[in-house]
This record gives structure tokens, C-alpha cells and sequence, in this order.
């Protein structure tokens, strides 16, 4: 296995994570996040400055996951306040402020970045694992949550909140909570990213990213893990498969992405039951 | 219960399978023969792609002359090209398929500071030679001895500019406007830090972002500083509407600079309000230099339009290269790195290079170019090399 | 005289705004969806103008192709991208948009070049007048000029006219509109008609306004705008109109005095952010009981 097909793996894992948490908060949930690269992106900050201070790479991933889960309850409680039309727009606001913040601030690197984070220690390889371990962690997580009480309550406060109350559910309760589990996980991505790349600027957690997260959890069907974690994998895979087209690159990206959203507006999982449905006859 | 679950799971794994089939496919290089390969990594796509195109052109320009003249070493030049969209990680991608799939030992990166990062470090580890022709990070040279850099650091281009302000110019007072990516902060900070050794005083400090074209508070703020001059840093693209608003704002103090400004486009964005502009440390285009001027009408033959300093410097990157691999009389990255701390008195396109530092950064003279009759002439060089010493560790 | 400066300045970038952003109220107010294309749509409208003006040597005649033009592309959009999704969440047709704008962006880079496109006699640009001490150029006194009209114009067009009083009746209250005989397909293409218009316009004197029209010019109009309409109280013409003169007055006087920690786009939603914590419907939304 080349150096190549390692980092490709590496970002596919932090990826899957990446998608599979955001279908927690706004696919199980419904709350719409279109700034989880913020989460990502203090995670990944928190975790560089304490590997540079410690050393230490569990308590690294750990302060990644709980500087995105601090800001990702901050947000949660946003959520309560407005209406989901509003919160969209006001995540995408905790995204361009956290970027914006970051880039000012010399001691978390300004606009140079942090650079020279010391390695974990496991070498790519053992990187990559480590990603892929995690990865697969979340997984069984959110299919854990989403056949378990709390999955059922987040999709009651999905589909209509004031139902949702009169079966004694308490919808604030669980937003805070779909927001602190899905960012917990955003974060311990952040900090696994800081060991793959050891260097950060605040460019590779803007709000394009974001979108492109969403983008995952849309295309592989909003609510379905498996599904989000597929796109996921083909979201990332896709720009590498069509880097032959170098110069034509964006282009088929977007194309493809509006094409699968015509043909499949239900994602992939809606898309696989059709089939298996289908199939059954 | 499970017919269904086993039929989704057996279609998901096909389109999975597809799509790596098709990753697989796509990726596997063709296998090698007797040439030379020269790596390349630029953005050719996303925000930084007008110098990536220029980078390309110029690059494949000076690949197809070497081999016009018979190639080194009596083999042939390929260049290998990527596109790392300016972003960190699709460095790190590239690098890895520069050096895994398509066993590339020599590469010339031509993107922007933070690809550049990440880059050198995959790079350096694996024992292949990059030459940066013009990202800024500092740590591009510090992530190990197999890096150079071809242009100034951020930082001795400010302090170059604060010497031309104080003692060419005879200016104190400046409003200083900084863009604000890692480029403009350190060319100023650069600036900032070098600026009292001159007796320049700067009277306010502003900043704006890549994305910005109307800078109306910026332009009311710097007609209250009424200053002696006004330094800026930023790209054509920002400073070009800059400049036009200052001056039809009604701010008359000459206006310095970055490097990136120097670009053709800035004079057809500002119009005549460009006239007078300086630019510090560009591209003289006017040096009786007949490389250079075949240079300039070969590159708009190719491109449509003329060449500024990413077009130049990239192009010097591929000559020196090839210049390098030529006096080591081999094409193995540790002989060629040593050929390359050695140059001494190189011509490139931008400048004459004196030679490399210890950390293998550059000891060149710095030109300051102005805008004159709607072209950009040099004004001067400045040539006091330890006022902007890059750093040698 | 300075603070005066800085107003000017901050309405000038209003006008600016409210003309990006009023098209995508239009649509979100009929729709519910983030129409983020509509910055494709800007885009087109700039790089339709600076061609046909470069090709034809009238500006006047660059804007009017693109304000004659690109409805028929908005229109498409409606039709190919949103219509047959309007059954799913919202989310799902903005994915969509996203992925249309990114094509776009990069179609834009293919044909006209990544340095992008001047405007080869901008005499509009060049022509200062001193207004009350004012410098100000032709092309602002127009952004200024065609927001009044223009909002003006919406407001007239829904109160006074049959086809603008059957839009709001089908924005507040669908399903009504439709038992009265509204036909609610129309009603959305002329949504899209002319916030596709008044996108283009607005996109034709940004490009004229910067004096360069390049792939990127769309990118600040895709979150900015969306920042607006919710800041205005989504899908209110007239709170689009304060938001946007609101946030070019916090934005113009922010960048100079907090410029130093925070950048442009972070005030900009700093004050979003802080207004929607305060006042959680926006500056005109009605609170849902």
C-alpha cells in the first residue's frame, strides 16, 4: 500500500467521521448545521496546541473532541433560541466567525498556521489505523444511537417538535445533546487531521468545507448512517479518481453532485431500498 | 429480513467497488522510460488559479525549450503536473503521487505558502529535492535541507520596502493596509518591524480580506491619516481596485506595493489612477536581457497575455533545475541539491542570484518596479542585501 | 467629516447588498430554499455584461443583455434543479445549488480565464463627482439610484399590481392562494424571472464597480446574502432592504475599528449572530407565536 493510497484512506476516515457526526445533529435531529467545519477546525487547534505542550496523544484527541463538543453545546444552545430557517444561516455564522477569529490570533498561528506539531508516533501507517479504528467506532455509535431511545426522541424533535413534547420528550434536552455528541466526534476529527497533515491554517475548516459535509450527509440520505458514510467515502474518492480531468476538475465535481441529487433526491439509502424493494417483487 | 438488507448491502458494495475500480484505474501511472521527470504542483484550480495557469504555462514553456535544445544528460525533460488547488491536503495527495506512483525524485512546486507547507515536509522526508518558486511559508525551507526557495520570505520583502520608503523615497508618515493571509501579514509584519529603523512612522494599520474589492472605510480612513505615503500588500486583484478607489477618493500620496501587484491586469483594473504606483520587489521586464525578452513575447505567444513574476520565477525554477542537474551531471536528488547551494551568480529572469544561505534561501537584490505610461518600468534595485537577510535557520 | 465618510461608505455597500441579496429573498420567501445558485446567477449577469459591453462598446447595452438574459437561466434553474424537488427537505435541493454554483464557477473559469475580465472603456468608473464633499463615482450613484428604483419598483409591484398581490398571497398563505385560483407555477417562475433580473443587474455594476468581473465574484454574494435575508426576517423585501444597510454600516465602520481581531466576514456574522440571539425573528420578521 503506497504513501499515496495511506493518505487517501487517512481523509476518507476523517471524513466518514466528519459526515456521520453532522447526520447525528442534522439528520437524526433535523437540526440544519451548515458550519461543522468549525467544530473540526477547534478540535484540531486544541488538540496542536496541546501535543505541542505535552506530548501526549491521548490527551491530544481528547481536548480535540472537547473543544468541539464546548463549542458545539455554545451553538446547540443557538439552536434553541431560533428557528431552523435562522439556524442554518447562524451556523454558517459560527463557521466564518471561528475561521475569522483564528486567523487574528498570533498565538493560535494567525495566518501562517500552526506548523512543525509533533507526530503521534504511530507513523502513517499507524495514523491511518488509528483513523480507520475511529472511524468505524462512529459508525457503530450512530447506528447504536439511531435504533436506541435517544435516536427516536431526536427524530421526534426532527419531524415536530411540540408533538415531540406531549410525549414528554424534552426537544431542548436533546438538540444540546445531538449537538454535543455530533461535535465531540467533529472535534476528535479535528485532532486526528492535526496528525495526519502536523501543520494547520485556518483555510482547510471554511465554510466551503462545510457545505461539502453536508453535501455527504444529503447525498448518502439524510438519517441513514451507512448511507452518509458511503458518500462520504465516494465524496472524497471522487476528486481523485477524476484528477486526470485536472483541468475540468470543479466542473465535473459539480456536475455530478447536481446530477446525483436529481437522480437520487433521497440520497443513496433511499436509493438502496428502492432497489432492494424493488428486487423483492 | 435479510433478503432485502443483503441485496443493499451486495449494490452498495458494486457502486463502492465501481468507484475504487475507477480511483484504481485512474490513478495507476504508465510505467517510466528514459527521461527525466520534474515534478509539478500548482493550483489550477480553485481561488489561487490565475497564477497556477501562469506557473503551468511557463513551466511546460521551459520543459519544451530544454528539450528543443536536446534535454539533459542526453534524456529528455517531462514534466509531471498536479493540481493541489492551493490546499494543504491535496498537497500532501499529490506529493504522495508524485513520489509513490510516478517515482518523481525532483520537483518544482509553483503553488501558494500553505500547500507549499505541507508539501516540503512529505517531500523532505522522503528525500526528494522541491524547489518553492514562490510560496512564503517559512518553514517550507526549515522542514529540511533537500527545500529551496526561490523568492524572498514575506518578512525580508517588508523590510526592503520600509528601506525603500525611508531612504529612496524620503517618506515618514504611511498608512499601512495589510491582506490578510499568511503572504500579507508577513510581508508587513516584515515592514512593520524594519520601519523605525528608517524613521518611518506609520500613522494607522488596516487590513482587509482576499475576497474584498471595495475598500470605501479603508480609503475614508487613510484621507484622514493624510499620510506621506501608503504601502499595501495584497494581489492584483485586490490591489488594482485599491489603488483606483484611493486615488478617485482623493488620496494623492504615492502608493507602494507587494510583489504580487505587479501583474498587467492591475494597470487595466486601476486605469490611469495605476500611474505612479510602486511595486516592490517585481519582475524587471525591461532589462536589456535577450532571454528575457524572448521570454516575454513566447510566454504571450502561448498564454494571451503578458507574463508577471509567477510566470518568470516559475520558468527560472525549471532553468535552474535543469542548470543544477546539469553541473552535478546527474539527476539524483542529493547531487542536485548540493549543485544548487552552490549557484553563485545565477541569472534568473527576476533578478541575478547571488547564491543560497544556509537554510537555502535567497541572496538577491530586490527590484522595485513603477508604473509609467501604463507599463511597469524598474525604478530601482536595491542592493543593500544585508537590510532584508533572509533567515539561515 | 471622517464618521460622514465612513456612513457613506457603509450605505454605498448596503445599496450594494441589497441588491445582491433581494433576488434571493424573492425565492426564499416563495420556496424556503437557500438558493445559494443565486450567486451563480450574479455571476453570469456581471460576466454577460462586461462582454457584451467590451463587444458592443456600450455599458448600457452590457447590463440591459444581462438583465434581459439571465431570467431564462434562473427560470432553468426553477425548472430543471428545484421543481422536482420541492417535495423533500430543504436541504436537499440547496445541495443541488451548491453543486450548480461550483460547476458554474468553474464553467466561468474555462471560458473567460482565470485573470478574468476587464472592462475595456469603464468610463462609468472614472467619472468622480463631488457630492457635499463626497467623492463618489457614476457606477455607486448608480447602485444607489437602482436600489431605490428597485425596491421602490417590488413594493409598488406587490401592492398595486394583480400579479404582485397574487405573489404575497402565495408567499403567506399557499394553499388560499391556490383555492382562489392563483396558479402558483407561475407565480414561481416570475420569482425566479426577476430575482434572476435584479441578480444580473446587481452583478453588472459590482463587475463595473470593481472593474473586473472573475470567477470568484459570486463567492462573497453566496454567504453574505444568506446572512442578509435571515438578518432581514426571511422574505421580507423591506427587511432585506435595512438588513443590508445595517450590515454595510456595521461592516464599514467594524473593519476599521475591530478590524485588528476580527476579519470582514466574522463581523458581518457577529452582528447576525448577536441580532438573532436578541431578536430571533429578525429586524422585521413577526414572532411565531
Amino acid at each position: 500500500m503506497s504513501a499515496y493510497d495511506v493518505s487517501v484512506l487517512s481523509v476518507i476516515g476523517i471524513n466518514v467521521i466528519l459526515a456521520v457526526s453532522l447526520n447525528m445533529i442534522s439528520g437524526f435531529c433535523g437540526q440544519i448545521s451548515l458550519g461543522h467545519a468549525a467544530f473540526y477546525g477547534a478540535g484540531a487547534y486544541a488538540a496542536a496546541l496541546v501535543m505541542i505542550g505535552s506530548g501526549s496523544l491521548p490527551l491530544a484527541l481528547l481536548s480535540g473532541a472537547v473543544a468541539g463538543t464546548a463549542l458545539g453545546i455554545l451553538v446547540g444552545f443557538t439552536s434553541l433560541r431560533v428557528r431552523s430557517d435562522f439556524l442554518a444561516v447562524t451556523t454558517i455564522g459560527i463557521n466564518f466567525l471561528f475561521t475569522g477569529f483564528v486567523r487574528k490570533q498570533a498565538w493560535l498561528g494567525g495566518e501562517m498556521g500552526i506548523s512543525g506539531i509533533p507526530g503521534s508516533g504511530l507513523g502513517a501507517r499507524g495514523n491511518m489505523m488509528m483513523i480507520l479504528v475511529f472511524a468505524a467506532m462512529t459508525i457503530a455509535l450512530s447506528v447504536y444511537i439511531g435504533r436506541s431511545w435517544m435516536g427516536f426522541a431526536f427524530s421526534a424533535v426532527s419531524e415536530d417538535e411540540d408533538a415531540a413534547a406531549t410525549l414528554g420528550i424534552n426537544a431542548g434536552a436533546y438538540k444540546l445533546a445531538a449537538f454535543g455528541i455530533g461535535t465531540a466526534l467533529a472535534g476528535l476529527a479535528g485532532g486526528l487531521y492535526t496528525f495526519f497533515t502536523q501543520f494547520i491554517t485556518a483555510d482547510a475548516f471554511d465554510f466551503i468545507f462545510s457545505v461539502m459535509l453536508m453535501a455527504m450527509v444529503v447525498i448518502g440520505g439524510i438519517g441513514s448512517t451507512w448511507g452518509v458514510a458511503i458518500a462520504a467515502i465516494g465524496l472524497t474518492l471522487l476528486p481523485e479518481a477524476i484528477r486526470f480531468v485536472n483541468d475540468y476538475r470543479l466542473l465535473v465535481f459539480g456536475g455530478i453532485m447536481v446530477l446525483v441529487i436529481r437522480v437520487a433526491p433521497g440520497g443513496l439509502a433511499a436509493l438502496a431500498r428502492r432497489l432492494a424493494r424493488g428486487d423483492a417483487k | 429480513m435479510l433478503h432485502p438488507v443483503s441485496k443493499f448491502v451486495s449494490r452498495a458494495g458494486t457502486i463502492l467497488g465501481g468507484l475504487l475500480a475507477a480511483a484504481v484505474l485512474a490513478l495507476t501511472a504508465p510505467a517510466a522510460n528514459a527521461q527525466i521527470k520534474i515534478g509539478f504542483q500548482a493550483p489550477l484550480t480553485g481561488f489561487a488559479a490565475t497564477d497556477g495557469k501562469s506557473a503551468m504555462i511557463a513551466a511546460q514553456m521551459a520543459i519544451d525549450e530544454i528539450n528543443a535544445d536536446g534535454g539533459l544528460l542526453g534524456q529528455k525533460l517531462q514534466l509531471v503536473p498536479y493540481d493541489d488547488q492551493a490546499k494543504p491536503d491535496q498537497a500532501i495527495f499529490t506529493a504522495n503521487k508524485l513520489i509513490g506512483e510516478d517515482g518523481v525524485k525532483l520537483v518544482v512546486n509553483a503553488s501558494y505558502s500553505a500547500s507549499g507547507r505541507a508539501a516540503a515536509s512529505v517531500f523532505q522526508k522522503a528525500g526528494v529535492l522541491m524547489i518553492a518558486a514562490y510560496g512564503v511559508h517559512p518553514d517550507i525551507t526549515t522542514a529540511g535541507d533537500f527545500m529551496f526557495r526561490l523568492v524572498h520570505l514575506g518578512p525580508p520583502q517588508g523590510e526592503a520596502t520600509a528601506l525603500f520608503i525611508g531612504k529612496t523615497l524620503h517618506l515618514k508618515r504611511i498608512s499601512a493596509i495589510t491582506m490578510d493571509n499568511d503572504y500579507g501579514q508577513a510581508t508587513m509584519d516584515g515592514f512593520l518591524a524594519a520601519a523605525s529603523k528608517y524613521g518611518i512612522q506609520v500613522v494607522n494599520k488596516y487590513s482587509y480580506a482576499l475576497s474584498d474589492r471595495q475598500f470605501g472605510s479603508i480609503v475614508a480612513s487613510v484621507k484622514r491619516d493624510n499620510p506621506d505615503g501608503v504601502y499595501a500588500t495584497g494581489y492584483f486583484f485586490t490591489g488594482g481596485p485599491l489603488i483606483s478607489q484611493l486615488r478617485a477618493g482623493g488620496v494623492t500620496a504615492p502608493i507602494i506595493g507587494s510583489q504580487a501587484f505587479d501583474s498587467a491586469t492591475l494597470i487595466k483594473i486601476a486605469g490611469p489612477a495605476a500611474e505612479g504606483t510602486y511595486v516592490v520587489d517585481s519582475f524587471d521586464r525591461g532589462r536589456k536581457d535577450a532571454a528575457l525578452q524572448k521570454f516575454f513575447a513566447d510566454f504571450q505567444k502561448r498564454a494571451g497575455y503578458p507574463p508577471e513574476n509567477v510566470a518568470a520565477i516559475t520558468y527560472s525554477a525549471i532553468n535552474l533545475m535543469a542548470d543544477a542537474i546539469t553541473r552535478a551531471k546527474s539527476a539524483d536528488p542529493a547531487k542536485v541539491r548540493d549543485a544548487l547551494a552552490a549557484t553563485k551568480n545565477y541569472a534568473l529572469l527576476t533578478g541575478d542570484l547571488i547564491g543560497f544561505n544556509k537554510l537555502h534561501e535567497i541572496i538577491m537584490p530586490i527590484n522595485v518596479n513603477v508604473v509609467k505610461d501604463g507599463k511597469f518600468v524598474s525604478f530601482v534595485k536595491l542592493d543593500d542585501l544585508t537590510a532584508f537577510a533572509p533567515p539561515d535557520k | 467629516m471622517y464618521y460622514v465618510d465612513l456612513a457613506v461608505t457603509g450605505l454605498s455597500f448596503g445599496c450594494m447588498y441589497a441588491l445582491m441579496a433581494v433576488g434571493l429573498t424573492l425565492v426564499y420567501g416563495l420556496l424556503r430554499i437557500l438558493h445559494i445558485a443565486h450567486a451563480a446567477v450574479f455571476a453570469l449577469g456581471a460576466y454577460i455584461t462586461v462582454i457584451v459591453a467590451n463587444a458592443s462598446g456600450s455599458i448600457l447595452l452590457g447590463l440591459l443583455a444581462a438583465i434581459a438574459f439571465t431570467p431564462l437561466f434562473g427560470m432553468a434553474i426553477y425548472r430543471v434543479l428545484y421543481q422536482p424537488l420541492l417535495s423533500y427537505r430543504p436541504d436537499v435541493p440547496m445541495i443541488a445549488s451548491v453543486g450548480l454554483l461550483v460547476l458554474m464557477q468553474d464553467a466561468f473559469r474555462i471560458a473567460f480565464g482565470e485573470q478574468g475580465v476587464t472592462f475595456q472603456n469603464n468610463v462609468y468608473l472614472f467619472e468622480i463627482f463631488d457630492i457635499g464633499g463626497e467623492r463618489v463615482n457614476a457606477v455607486q450613484i448608480a447602485i444607489v439610484v437602482c436600489t431605490i428604483l428597485v425596491f421602490i419598483g417590488l413594493h409598488l409591484f406587490t401592492t398595486r399590481t394583480r400579479i404582485g398581490i397574487a405573489w404575497r398571497a402565495t408567499v403567506s398563505q399557499p394553499k388560499i392562494a391556490t383555492s382562489f385560483g392563483i396558479d402558483a407555477e407561475r407565480v414561481r417562475y416570475l420569482c425566479f424571472a426577476i430575482g434572476s433580473a435584479l441578480a444580473a443587474l446587481a452583478g453588472g455594476l459590482v463587475g463595473l464597480l470593481d472593474n473586473l468581473v472573475d470567477p470568484v465574484i459570486g463567492y462573497v454574494v453566496s454567504y453574505k446574502a444568506l446572512a442578509i435575508i435571515v438578518l432581514g426576517g426571511l422574505g421580507s423585501v423591506r427587511g432585506t432592504l435595512i438588513a443590508s444597510l445595517v450590515l454595510g454600516l456595521i461592516e464599514s465602520y467594524g473593519t476599521i475599528f475591530i478590524g485588528s481581531w476580527l476579519n470582514r466576514d466574522a463581523i458581518a456574522f457577529v452582528a447576525l449572530i448577536v441580532l438573532l440571539l436578541v431578536r430571533p425573528q429578525g429586524l422585521t420578521g413577526v414572532r411565531a407565536p
